[in-house]
């Protein structure tokens, strides 16, 4: 570890001026701090912390949906009623981050800007049409979270720029969601495989499907064709094993020490299948436990769609 | 560069003179001179150094010392009580077989105390899930499960 | 029986559990270095050059030291095959170039790294069965001139080769009804104990004292003697708390290195490891194995005929490895009836980290092939797999893979306790299904020492030379000396884990610590009693063998009145002659066998005091994606008497969730490099609490005789329950998939592709 210099912000205002000057932001520490630490890389020369910025905490409302402070951590998403009625798949994603000590201190933000492949909130964030407020000090813009992701590790947010807040439209009625994971153990895992499905439905009829996958490619992103499938349809067994299936055709998954390309392949369709089920039963009505993820691996009781 | 900050530990102030990098576990150890939080791991998944910071659960080793300036520290010296009486975890993980190398204990300690702070009646599976940042090699959990359903229960 | 009386509550736990419990990264001394290694570059190379001159020059660097500044001494077990650092060959990635100490473990890291070494690159061993083919490179060129044990049998790559021939193999295969022949494959594991090794030294004069997290202390002095050239006597080996071992901390590591770093820097010196080189560094990982295993079964379920090939991955150096191949072969063989055997095993060199003792070494990955081919021979008769037990597991009187003849065991009612907890035949979810393996296990015996004085106030302290690696089998000696001297287990304290304070003992390896040195405390108990009988005698004008030990006093049968409590006793010997017992028991003979066919006979050829166990699993298979879970665990255990249930209780517990790991995801990937891929904990996965089920648990009531097992008739505990686990998971998984996987550890990827098969 090399950093030489070190600024606790006081204000947003400050934050900003150290990261103009080349410092890097920290909140959590959960991703900069653990990578210096396992050699992934050195912590960079400047930084400056967050942690102190009020303005950035929080979970509220805004024009009918919700704003999520940067600062806003796993463990306030998971424990805030709004996410787990309306943005279900956020809250089934937050709750599976690590375990207790990274979700009540690794931050949205810092998950965000991260930009893993494997990151589970990222694909219930595109999914829900996030936009994240970037803010420098010459000015402030907005960029929806599919176009945040530039590739493994990397934003297309300058590098003077710091995310403040995540803002999630109000999904429509009727709409239900899920995130689900390959997970080899229940805690203390990392996405393997994984796959995000928001669905609204309007009577019998899927009235729109946003269907994302996880790990499975240099950025976690939606995929039409398999969005196409399930729109329009009754959301039976048939058209959802076809929206699965044009989700992992989709994948470019990667051969690694956690899995095989031929077997990311294989689960994603699973996987995706489970997501999507999930997701029509809650927009249904149906009560299904969050996170799904364990249920779905027959860990818990609750039924494997 | 170093820096100058004061971290309350176990109610006790200290003011120290760190650089930048250095984690909250490091100086805890090294400048403040506990060394119950236990160093296990280079990428924050056996919990052997968790601590609470403002009364939340945090792992020490991947956590920036100076972030820390001016807040509560909370390590497992902290859990005894100031005429050294055991905290009822303590205690229980002695009678229920919670303890063999002892490595992990104090981070699994941690995460037992936030369990039952916030949840006093947990479920055997809630409890199962609290501890699972916390690898323990000894005990197959099975004890300190058993000491978290007797204080839980009592 | 000196079972506990009141719940055990180990002398050491206050300690732990409130954080104030030194473990030897926590020592800390005025002017103390730090210290890193330089490690070798290429799993397979020979050094042309080292120039540590940059290092040398670094601002804050103190030492460093390479095969320079250390004698030139090949050590290890059974061959000496190794030096404390690469000389002109690196065999490993964790191989040792240099030891450099500095004022700070940065400056210490950035000294390492500029220490100049030009490597030519050689071929790579990294397949166990290439590595025993003709004309396969050698890891070891010209070892036949290294100094060796002359038991062991070697040649090319193969380090140790035993064999077991028991009446004719090929004769019984062709009068089998069936015969089933498959194939096994497990990949290297490790123990990941969760404090990695840390090590302090310091020189005062020309004896040094070196705090070590080893689980061998004695070993340790040993092997800092033999490599440094100095007497034993100047070593002093203190171990603070050790957390965790397994075996991981087994053998000689890295004191030496330290001790030269810190007489060369003239300072003390503390290396404290990170968790990558924990899994890449040490000679004890639990070695690979290739099992070819051909059983003929005839149509009633007698096995008439086994056959077997075992190939272990031994790696780069031999450490205490050699004896594996024999201990494979009786694994192989299992605790059944088997007329005609023969077992052939093989322990290759590759360029891998050497393996060595991990809790119960071969053990539970043959028994993971064993069982699941248990399975298959049953089902290729169509019996059921518990029945197919029952007609072959070992009972009393019934011959062993050698011809040893077992008594007083309780093989058999293992099997049926864990019939019994588990439910076996009710009724389950159709992705659930029950596995059964049986495993067995020798006890070792070893010589170990111990004192015990009773101090002025009649309080009583055991010095003892065993050590304490968290089972709480040091925690639990005061049980046996109180017993003997009708004291009170809480009237004595527990002086352990310093060479130059206790007599030796081969330390917390081999499930050996009650066994041995739980005898050594009773004779040193009973050394004690008859000093306090013949001062009670005197004191109480009564004849000496009218008189009886309870309560802390001693008194006179049937006149209870009549008595002198202990501190009365201690207090007049302070005065006089000092009441302090000695301990060493003789090491039980060895049960009798017939090993005449066999080669490679290193001490394993009849187990001592055997321990057996089933466990029954209930697993939930998630057909799709291969993930399995395991719901339920029963664990039937016979180890003779059991004198400390929660101790021994502990020891299942965390054997059994040990053993599901082992099934379902600790395993080391290997690349073709020959180095590990995935040397840290979130991609070598250890079990959380939240997987980990809840596990019942049974003793089978059996004692063993006298003088053929451990103190009041028990035997060793804290390895076995590692042994089955992963077998019975097998057998589950099958059961739910229809397809057996014939890799450890049983991933869901490997599950998922066996059911595409």
């Amino acid at each position: 570890m090399s950093t030489a210099t070190y600024t606790a912000a006081g204000s947003l205002d400050e934050a900003l001026a150290a990261i103009a000057a080349g410092a890097r932001p920290v909140a959590g520490g959960t991703d900069l701090v653990v990578g210096a630490r396992n050699g992934k890389a050195p912590l960079p020369e400047s930084l400056v912390a967050i942690h102190r910025l009020s303005d950035l905490r929080g979970i509220g409302e805004r024009d009918g949906g919700l704003v999520l402070g940067a600062l806003a951590t796993h463990a306030d998403i998971v424990a805030s009623q709004e996410i787990c009625n309306r943005y279900t798949a956020l809250a089934d994603a937050s709750a599976i981050v690590g375990s207790h000590a990274t979700r009540s201190t690794g931050t949205i933000g810092g998950n965000v800007m991260n930009a893993s492949p494997a990151m589970e909130t990222g694909g219930p964030l595109i999914c829900f049409d996030a936009v994240a407020r970037l803010r420098s000090s010459g000015g402030e813009r907005e960029v929806p979270l599919s176009e945040l992701f530039a590739g493994p590790g990397r934003t297309t947010a300058n590098a003077d720029e710091l995310l403040i807040e995540v803002a999630l439209p109000a999904p429509s009625a009727g709409t239900g969601s899920c995130y689900a994971r390959l997970e080899y153990r229940r805690q203390m895992e990392i996405a393997i495989v994984g796959a995000t499905a928001v669905v609204t439905v309007d009577g019998a009829a899927v009235a729109d499907a946003r269907i994302a996958i996880t790990a499975l490619a240099p950025t976690i992103h939606r995929v039409p064709e398999a969005e196409a499938a399930l729109n329009g349809s009754d959301g039976g067994a048939d058209s959802v094993a076809a929206a699965a299936n044009a989700a992992a055709a989709a994948a470019q998954p990667i051969t690694d020490v956690r899995g095989s390309a031929e077997y990311r392949r294989a689960m994603a369709a699973v996987i995706a299948r489970r997501a999507i089920a999930t997701a029509l039963a809650r927009a249904r009505g149906e009560r299904f436990p969050i996170p799904a993820s364990p249920a779905l691996h027959g860990a818990v009781d609750g039924g494997a769609a | 560069m170093k820096y100058q900050a004061t971290l309350h530990v176990n109610g006790i102030a200290y003011p120290v003179e760190i650089e930048p990098g250095r984690s909250l576990l490091s100086v805890i150890r090294t400048e403040v001179g506990l060394t119950g939080a236990k160093e296990g791991c280079d990428d924050s998944e056996c919990g052997a150094c968790m601590v609470l910071l403002d009364g939340r659960p945090v792992n020490s080793c991947s956590y920036l010392a100076l972030q820390a300036d001016g807040r509560e520290v909370t390590t497992i010296e902290g859990l005894t009580g100031d005429d050294g009486e055991l905290h009822p975890l303590q205690q229980a993980f002695l009678d229920q077989g919670g303890v063999q190398c002892g490595f992990c204990t104090p981070g699994m300690l941690i995460s037992a105390k936030v369990l039952l702070d916030t949840t006093p009646n947990p479920s055997e599976e809630e409890i199962r899930l609290a501890l699972s940042g916390n690898l323990c090699r000894c005990t197959g959990y099975s004890g300190i499960v058993r000491a978290v359903q007797s204080v839980a229960s009592g | 029986m000196a079972t506990a009386e009141k719940p055990f509550i180990r002398q050491d736990g206050k300690d732990k559990v409130t954080g104030l419990g030194r473990y030897t990264a926590d020592l800390t001394m005025t002017g103390m270095l730090h210290a890193k290694f330089r490690y070798a570059d290429h799993a397979h190379a020979r050094v042309l050059r080292i120039d540590a001159s940059k290092a040398r020059a670094l601002p804050g660097v103190f030492a460093v030291i390479t095969h320079e500044d250390v004698p030139d001494v090949r050590y290890g077990a059974f061959v000496q095959d190794r030096r404390l650092f690469a000389k002109s060959t690196v065999r490993y990635e964790g191989e040792l170039i240099a030891a450099v100490a500095a004022m700070s473990p940065e400056i210490a890291e950035q000294a390492a790294a500029l220490i100049e070494v030009d490597y030519e690159p050689l071929p790579v061993v990294n397949d166990v069965e290439a590595a025993l083919e003709a004309g396969a490179p050698l890891v070891h060129e010209g070892w036949a001139d290294y100094s060796a044990s002359e038991d062991v049998v070697r040649e090319g790559n193969d380090c140790s080769r035993s064999t077991i021939v028991k009446g004719d193999a090929d004769k019984g295969m062709a009068e089998a009804d069936e015969v089933v022949k498959e194939r096994y494959v497990a990949d290297m594991s490790h123990a990941v104990p969760i404090e990695p090794h840390a090590i302090v030294a310091q020189w005062q004069g020309d004896k040094v004292t070196i705090w070590s997290s080893t689980q061998v202390p004695y070993m340790a002095r040993i092997g800092v003697a033999t490599t440094l050239e100095i007497p034993e006597s100047h070593v002093r080996i203190v171990v603070p708390h050790l957390g965790g071992g397994f075996g991981g901390k087994c053998e000689f590591h890295y004191e030496a290195q330290i001790a030269a770093l810190a007489r060369a820097a003239r300072r003390p010196v503390r290396l404290v490891f990170s968790r990558r080189e924990e899994f890449v560094a040490p000679d004890h990982r639990r070695e690979g194995q290739v099992l070819e295993l051909e059983t003929g079964v005839r149509t009633d379920g007698s096995i008439v005929s086994r056959r077997a090939r075992v190939i272990l991955d031994n790696g780069a150096y031999g450490a205490d490895a050699p004896f594996f191949p024999q201990l494979a072969a009786m694994m192989a063989v299992g605790p059944y009836k088997v007329e005609n055997v023969f077992v052939d095993a093989s322990l290759a060199y590759t360029n891998h980290t050497p393996s060595g003792s991990v809790r119960a070494p071969t053990a539970p990955q043959a028994c993971w092939a064993v069982e699941q081919h248990m399975d298959a021979v049953a089902a290729a008769i169509g019996m059921d797999p518990v029945e197919f037990r029952r007609r072959n597991i070992v009972r009393n009187g019934d011959e062993g893979p050698t011809r040893q003849v077992f008594e007083d065991i309780g093989a058999a009612a293992t099997l049926e306790q864990a019939v019994e907890m588990i439910g076996y035949g009710k009724e389950l979810p159709e992705d659930e299904a029950i596995g059964f393996a049986v495993g067995w296990w020798p006890s070792f015996g070893l010589a170990s020492g111990a004192h015990i004085k009773i101090n002025g106030d009649g309080s009583g302290t055991i010095i003892t030379g065993a050590q304490e690696c968290g089972t709480g089998a040091v925690m639990a000696l005061p049980l046996l000396a109180a017993e003997i001297l009708g004291m009170r287990p809480d009237d004595f304290s527990i002086l352990y884990q310093d060479t130059d304070a206790a007599p030796f003992d081969s330390g917390a390896s081999g499930s050996q610590t009650t066994f041995n040195n739980g005898r050594a405390v009773q004779r040193a108990a009973i050394d004690v009693r008859e000093q306090l009988l013949d001062l009670a005698a005197e004191h109480l004008e009564a004849n000496r063998d009218d008189l009886e030990l309870c309560d802390g006093a001693v008194s006179v049968k049937g006149s209870p009145t009549k008595r002198v409590s202990i501190p009365e006793l201690a207090e007049a010997a302070q005065g006089g002659t000092l009441l302090i017992g000695r301990g060493a028991d003789a090491v039980p003979a060895m049960p009798e066998c017939d090993a005449s066919g066999c080669t490679g006979r290193l001490g394993m050829e009849s187990f001592l005091a055997p321990t057996f166990i089933t466990h029954a699993v209930r697993c939930k298979v998630d057909r799709e994606t291969g993930v399995v879970r395991v719901l339920e665990v029963a664990a039937a255990h016979e180890s003779g008497t059991v004198l400390n249930p929660i101790g021994a209780n502990g020891q299942v517990e965390g054997g059994v969730v040990m053993g599901i790991g082992m099934a379902l995801l600790e395993g080391s990937l290997i690349g073709d490099d020959g180095r590990q891929q995935n040397p840290h904990l979130l991609d070598y996965k250890l079990q959380t609490a939240s997987d980990s089920p809840p596990i019942h648990i049974a003793w089978a009531d059996t004692r063993t005789k006298e003088g053929a097992g451990g103190p009041n008739g028990s035997k060793g505990i804290g390895e076995p329950p590692c042994v089955p686990t992963a077998g019975a998971i097998g057998n589950a998984i099958a059961q739910v998939t229809g397809a057996r996987v014939h890799q450890l550890p049983m991933t869901p990827a490997r599950v998922w592709e066996a059911t595409q098969r």
